[in-house]
């Protein structure tokens, strides 16, 4: 686990010397359970700042409803590291205004394999490098660290931010590349009705509540194509259609800049799987064009470089 | 099959460069067949073919020109890498992959598209009427849902 004595002295440093105006990291939340996204300005507030495998968000969502002129400091995991850098390729934010506070990360904890073990009345948690405690009315647990992850970081590559201004603890190694191939190809490998069948099944619980795109910092459209009234591009009630076009388009959207971070995932109040949809395409921009989204704030994503040298890749 | 396979053609307006095909597309199109003229290939959007797809179209056929012969440079190619995508997509959640097909079209090439037409609707036929993703609520006459 990185120091969290040093991610405050760092965080207190650039608040004092005027390096930033805010500092955008966690706070303890009403529940052991969820640690919530915090805005630090003042040097006092930072001794309340936490940081732990439970804080879920992606903090780069915030950076889209600040001002492009802010400075902004701001706690980046390796999947966070990649969105801010998509969201800098995509002129939404200035790289020199920002100032990142990198912290190699050994995996979100998801808090809903924790309460399905130990039931919702959790009173506190505490967590090493192997393991992680959980005190609830049910009595005290000592589970596998492992075993409580995330899928998107089981299968995470990049948990070293790739290029965070200061970086507190070690870098970690590369994760494997192929558990992430993997889990699209034992999808693909089911017949198409039996796909089609669990997408259904996934989709149709969906209630329209829209936590997936408030959850993902690359959903930023001041006015959503589901909010569209006039014309409306899709069926905006909760009908089969329109649960199923707004999972279609809300992943599709993501082609060539989701990094996987499962924020949507984690958000989802019905605990709808997103992930299999964007991991699709993510699978599908490195095998085609060899790219993987925010590995630099320069590169464009592959919808948005076309040339005439295409005109060889596909068959007349 | 009783009733032929319906097919949303989306046609890009600078591809027909022949007036016969041209007019044969515009008056003499059959029934089955939806026609949308487009600026450009590059107008397609994929929430456009989601759009068909769910309200029941068994295949979807997207007309464009040549590489290279692109009205406005690059927008076929543009088109070409979401669509193909879309389409790889569609089919990841089940939708089959034959049923959206992409046809280039060589400006000085005549009665192509009623070929290709023909050849698509006898691969639809084949393949039978489309179930999957088709979930458009049904509208019944006065707008009211039925």
């Amino acid at each position: 686990m990185p120091d969290l004595d040093a991610i405050k002295t760092e965080t207190k440093r650039l608040l004092s010397e005027g390096v930033v105006e805010v500092v955008v990291a966690f706070k303890p939340g009403d529940t052991p359970l969820h640690p919530q996204p915090a805005f630090f300005m003042n040097v006092d507030d930072v001794d309340s700042l936490v940081y732990d495998g439970l804080c879920q968000n992606n903090l780069a969502t915030f950076l889209t409803r600040l001002p492009k002129s802010q400075k902004i400091g701001m706690l980046v995991r390796g999947c966070e590291n990649r969105s801010v850098n998509a969201l800098v390729v995509e002129k939404q934010k200035l790289r020199e205004n920002l100032f990142l506070v990198g912290i190699p990360c050994e995996g979100i904890i998801d808090w809903r394999k924790i309460v399905e073990r130990t039931g919702e009345a959790v009173i506190a948690v505490h967590e090493n490098d192997l393991n992680v405690f959980v005190d609830s009315r049910a009595g005290n647990f000592n589970f596998n660290r492992a075993d409580l992850l995330h899928e998107s970081c089981l299968r995470c590559t990049h948990r070293t931010p790739v290029n965070a201004d200061i970086l507190i603890g070690e870098a970690l190694p590369e994760g494997d590349l192929t558990l992430a191939a993997t889990a699209v190809e034992v999808f693909e490998a089911h017949e198409i009705d039996e796909r089609y069948a669990w997408f259904h099944k996934e989709a149709e619980r969906c209630i329209r509540c829209y936590a997936c795109r408030e959850a993902c910092p690359m959903c930023y459209c001041t006015e959503c194509f589901v909010d569209h009234i006039e014309p409306r591009w899709t069926e905006s009630g909760a009908t089969p259609a329109g649960m199923q076009g707004w999972h279609i388009v809300r992943a599709f959207h993501q082609t060539g800049r989701c990094t996987d971070c499962g924020a949507c995932e984690r958000a989802c109040p019905m605990d709808i799987k997103m992930t299999y949809l964007t991991e699709k395409l993510n699978h599908d921009m490195r095998n085609k064009y060899g790219f993987v989204t925010g590995l630099d704030a320069q590169t464009q994503p592959p919808f948005a470089t076309v040339t005439l040298d295409d005109k060889n890749r596909f068959s007349v | 099959m009783l009733q032929k396979p319906k097919i949303a053609l989306f046609q890009c307006q600078w591809c027909l460069y022949a007036p016969a095909d041209q007019e044969w597309v515009d008056t003499q199109l059959p029934e089955n067949i939806h026609l949308t003229k487009t600026p450009c290939t590059g107008r397609i959007n994929p929430l456009y073919v989601l759009n068909t797809v769910q309200g029941g179209a068994d295949g979807v056929m997207i007309s464009g020109c040549l590489p290279e012969q692109c009205h406005f440079k690059t927008g076929n190619m543009a088109a070409r890498r979401q669509l193909e995508e879309f389409n790889d997509f569609l089919n990841h959640i089940g939708y089959e992959k034959e049923r959206v097909r992409f046809v280039w079209l060589d400006l000085q090439d005549r009665g192509i598209i009623q070929k290709q037409l023909a050849i698509f609707e006898e691969e639809l036929e084949a393949l039978g009427p489309a179930s999957n993703l088709v979930t458009r609520t049904k509208v019944a006459e006065g707008g009211r849902h039925a």
